[in-house]
Formats: structure tokens, C-alpha cells, sequence
């Protein structure tokens, strides 16, 4: 019935589910109370829309070059947080989008969030504009955008690939103020490089949550920590068993 | 409504994507939901083509600056759309396949290829406001950077014959570990955020609701 070499995976999902719903519901009934520490890229991000403001300049945004995957997920997240702070702060934004089907979520999630902080007329057709499916192209449009308004911020949030380089270099050029967040390996050293600020792997997925402070969000958090913990002692105690040559812990992954 | 519909759909969809994921075979619901998936994506690419039109469109009509290039992208739009209908509706005929290749190697690939150099002249002016020393890490930057050059270019070498050991030290050992750990946290951290979207509790993508 279940795949072979599978069957630890399996448990493994169901244990990380189970572990993240108890501590969801131990949140919920306030018998656990979750602190994060302060992400500083985070509380950055409304320092750039204030600043967008004082210099009545417009924000970027891109949710990254993916569909839908928990980092384009957790990209949205802040392009609403985003899309909030625009509207009080009557801060123009601009999302660019490379993935089509990203495109009618974002267009719809920003047109929703300027109608909920009362302010529907702030949202306009090129407020979310789909640039390109092509790598590249998409590169040189949002480097357009950036460079053609001067945009005093650039917040990237998602999956990059070889044009994290390209975006941030020019929203520096532009003086941008820029947050980065992003799990892929390779172009969090790039980001690190050009930003102001960079939300390293696992800062972005926490994003939501942190900027929500939503007890159920962050009872996941939570659960997520303990998560993180039990498989630092698997490692240890495989590494250790495996080197006295027990590789019990190894071989079970694969059954 | 607004709220249900779209998280039990979510909801179904991941289940079905799981059971696939451990059971042997391929699992009939979720070859059905691929189709769906390929059908939707190219619904969505003619949603997102229509804003590119207005945008653009508008960018023409009203003559705003650098309307020729917003008129250039439509140009070409409609051509590489038509070329490519017809290179599909009438396989047999070569000078559509033709066309459809060269407008594919000689008018997207060399920008493509631009775009992409540009990057090393980025690397360069990043690195050079990166690797200042400012402060304690930045300098610990600047000299693991530094180090890691020399090991890698040959001149290295002959000033020293130790930065290319220093150098694959650095980058297989300091610079593995610390990716790992990134990759864990990150691995973990997309694992929890996946069931979030799947319980409905990551809501930012469902607009307001």
C-alpha cells in the first residue's frame, strides 16, 4: 500500500504534522506563548515604505520567479503587510510578477487589502504588473521599473535564481532602500552583498507569522523550533553512531 | 464563503498530492489534477497577457515616455503569438518553424545572454561595497573573500602554495557547514509553512479574507 522507501518519510510527515498542530492548539488555549526574536529585515520593511513616503517615490515588490511554493507563499505573506502600509502610508507600490499563475492571486490579494484600509481607488491595473515568463526579461522590466521611477524601495521576497544580482544591484543604484528574503542558497550571498537587508532561509517563513503575530501562525513557529531541534539530534546521534560504524539511523531514512 | 472554498480546495488538492507521494503508482486524482494544473496555467498566461496589453496599450495611446518601446513589446507579442499558432496548426511547413526559431535565437536569446553578462559587472560593484571593513564581520568577509580569490586564481598559488588548501577549507568546510544549516532550517521551515497553506492558516495569498 505504501511506497517502498517511503514508509520513514511518511512517519516523518506525520510526526512533523502532529508536533505542529499540538503546539497550534496549545497556542490557541494560551497555554503556550510563543516569542520571536526580532527579525530586523522585517521590521525594516515598514522603515522603507516611510521613506518611500517622505520621498514620494514608489515601493517595489517581487514575489520571486516561482509558482506557487511555500517561499512564493511566504512572499505573499509580506506583499500584503506591504500592500497595508502602502495604503496608510499612500505609498505608491509596484509588484511585478514573472510567473502567470502568481499573477491573478497577487492582483486580486492587493486590490483586497487596499479595499479592506478603506483606500480602493490606491489600487490600479498597472499596480500588479506581469512582466515575463522568460528569466531574463523578467529582469530587464523590473530593473525598467526601477530605475524608470526611482524607487526609494525594493523588497524581494521569495525564490531567486541568477537575477537576484541584476534586481539588487540596480535598486542600489537607484538608492533604493532594499530587504531581501529568500531560501535559495546560492543568492542569499548576492542579497547579502546588495541589501540593506536579507531574511536568510527559514526568516522567510517565518515572515507571516512575525508580521500577523497570529496565535495560530505562530504556535506553527513554535512547533517548527522543536522540529528543527529533533532533527539536530538526529543528526548528531546518526553522525556519532556512524562513525562507530552503526548506520542504523542512516539506512532507516531510506526504508 | 470566500474564505472556505478556496482553503478546502487547497486542502483536497495538497491530500491528494501526498497520497500520490506514498502510494506506488501513479494515483488517478492526481494525474487528473496535472491536466487541470496545465489547462489553468494557460488560462492564467492569457489573464496575464491581457495586463500587459492595457498597461502597455495605454502606455501607446497616451504617448507617454517611451511609448515606442511599450508599442515594440506588442509588436512582437502579436508576432511571436501568431508565428508560433502557426508554426503548431501547420507542422509540415517549414518556413514557420524557421521563423519561429530565429525569433527565438536572434531576438530573445541575445538580450537574455546580455542580461545574463551584466551580472559579473554587478558582482564586481556589490562585492566592492560588501567587502569593506566596517565591522568585525564585514572584515572576517573581507579576508575569507580575499583568501578564497587567491586559492582560485593561479597567481595565488604562486605567492603562496597554501591559499588553495586555505581556500577549499573554507568553501567545503566553513562555508558547507554553515549552507547546511541554512538548508535544514529552510527545508523545516518550508515543511511548516506548507501544512499552514494546507490548514488555512496562511491566509495573505487568499487577499483580505
Amino acid at each position: 500500500m505504501i511506497k517502498e522507501g517511503t514508509r520513514t518519510l511518511l512517519a516523518i510527515v506525520l510526526l512533523f504534522a502532529g508536533v505542529s498542530y499540538y503546539f497550534i492548539t496549545q497556542t490557541l488555549k494560551g497555554k503556550i506563548k510563543p516569542y520571536l526574536r526580532r527579525i530586523a529585515g522585517l521590521d525594516a520593511i515598514e522603515e522603507a515604505v516611510g521613506r518611500a513616503t517622505e520621498m514620494g517615490r514608489p515601493i517595489h515588490f517581487s514575489p520571486g520567479m516561482d509558482g506557487f511554493c511555500a517561499e512564493t507563499f511566504a512572499g505573499l505573506s509580506v506583499l500584503e503587510y506591504v500592500t497595508e502600509l502602502s495604503a496608510r502610508y499612500n505609498t505608491d507600490l509596484i509588484v511585478s510578477i514573472r510567473v502567470a499563475t502568481v499573477f491573478p492571486v497577487a492582483q486580486e490579494m492587493v486590490r483586497q487589502a487596499y479595499l479592506t484600509a478603506g483606500k480602493p481607488d490606491m489600487f490600479k491595473e498597472d499596480t500588479v504588473r506581469y512582466l515575463s515568463g522568460e528569466q531574463f526579461a523578467y529582469a530587464a522590466g523590473a530593473m525598467g521599473i526601477l530605475h524608470r521611477y526611482q524607487c526609494a524601495g525594493n523588497i524581494m521576497m521569495g525564490v531567486f535564481y541568477a537575477e537576484s544580482m541584476l534586481l539588487s544591484e540596480s535598486g542600489a543604484q537607484v538608492g533604493a532602500m532594499q530587504v531581501a528574503g529568500t531560501a535559495s542558497l546560492a543568492q542569499i550571498a548576492f542579497f547579502v552583498a546588495a541589501c540593506d537587508y536579507t531574511l536568510i532561509g527559514e526568516e522567510l517563513y517565518v515572515a507571516g507569522a512575525y508580521l500577523s503575530q497570529d496565535p495560530q501562525r505562530l504556535g506553527s513557529i513554535a512547533g517548527q523550533e522543536y522540529l528543527k531541534m529533533f532533527v539536530m539530534a538526529y543528526l548528531v546521534l546518526g553522525s556519532i553512531l556512524a562513525t562507530g560504524g552503526v548506520n542504523f539511523l542512516q539506512d532507516l531514512l531510506s526504508k | 464563503m470566500r474564505k472556505e472554498i478556496p482553503i478546502a480546495l487547497s486542502f483536497l488538492a495538497g491530500i491528494i498530492m501526498l497520497i500520490d507521494s506514498f502510494t506506488p503508482g501513479n494515483f488517478a486524482p492526481r494525474v487528473e489534477l496535472s491536466k487541470w494544473l496545465i489547462i489553468m496555467s494557460a488560462f492564467m498566461v492569457g489573464i496575464a497577457s491581457v495586463n500587459l496589453v492595457r498597461i502597455h496599450g495605454a502606455n501607446v495611446i497616451s504617448r507617454r515616455k517611451g511609448w515606442f518601446n511599450s508599442f515594440s513589446l506588442l509588436v512582437m507579442l502579436v508576432a511571436f503569438t501568431y508565428v508560433g499558432v502557426m508554426k503548431y496548426s501547420y507542422p509540415e511547413v517549414e518556413t514557420w518553424k524557421v521563423l519561429f526559431q530565429n525569433f527565438y535565437d536572434y531576438i530573445m536569446s541575445p538580450p537574455a545572454a546580455v542580461m545574463y553578462a551584466i551580472i559579473a559587472f554587478y558582482v564586481s560593484s556589490a562585492s566592492y561595497r560588501a567587502f569593506k571593513a566596517r565591522s568585525v564581520e564585514a572584515t572576517v568577509l573581507l579576508v575569507a573573500a580575499v583568501v578564497v580569490m587567491l586559492g582560485k586564481a593561479p597567481v595565488g598559488e604562486l605567492i603562496w602554495s597554501k591559499f588553495p588548501v586555505i581556500s577549499s577549507w573554507l568553501l567545503n568546510v566553513a562555508n558547507t557547514t554553515g549552507q547546511r544549516g541554512i538548508m535544514i532550517g529552510a527545508a523545516i521551515g518550508g515543511f511548516v509553512t506548507s501544512l499552514r497553506v494546507l490548514l488555512g492558516l496562511e491566509r495573505g495569498h487568499l487577499g483580505g479574507v
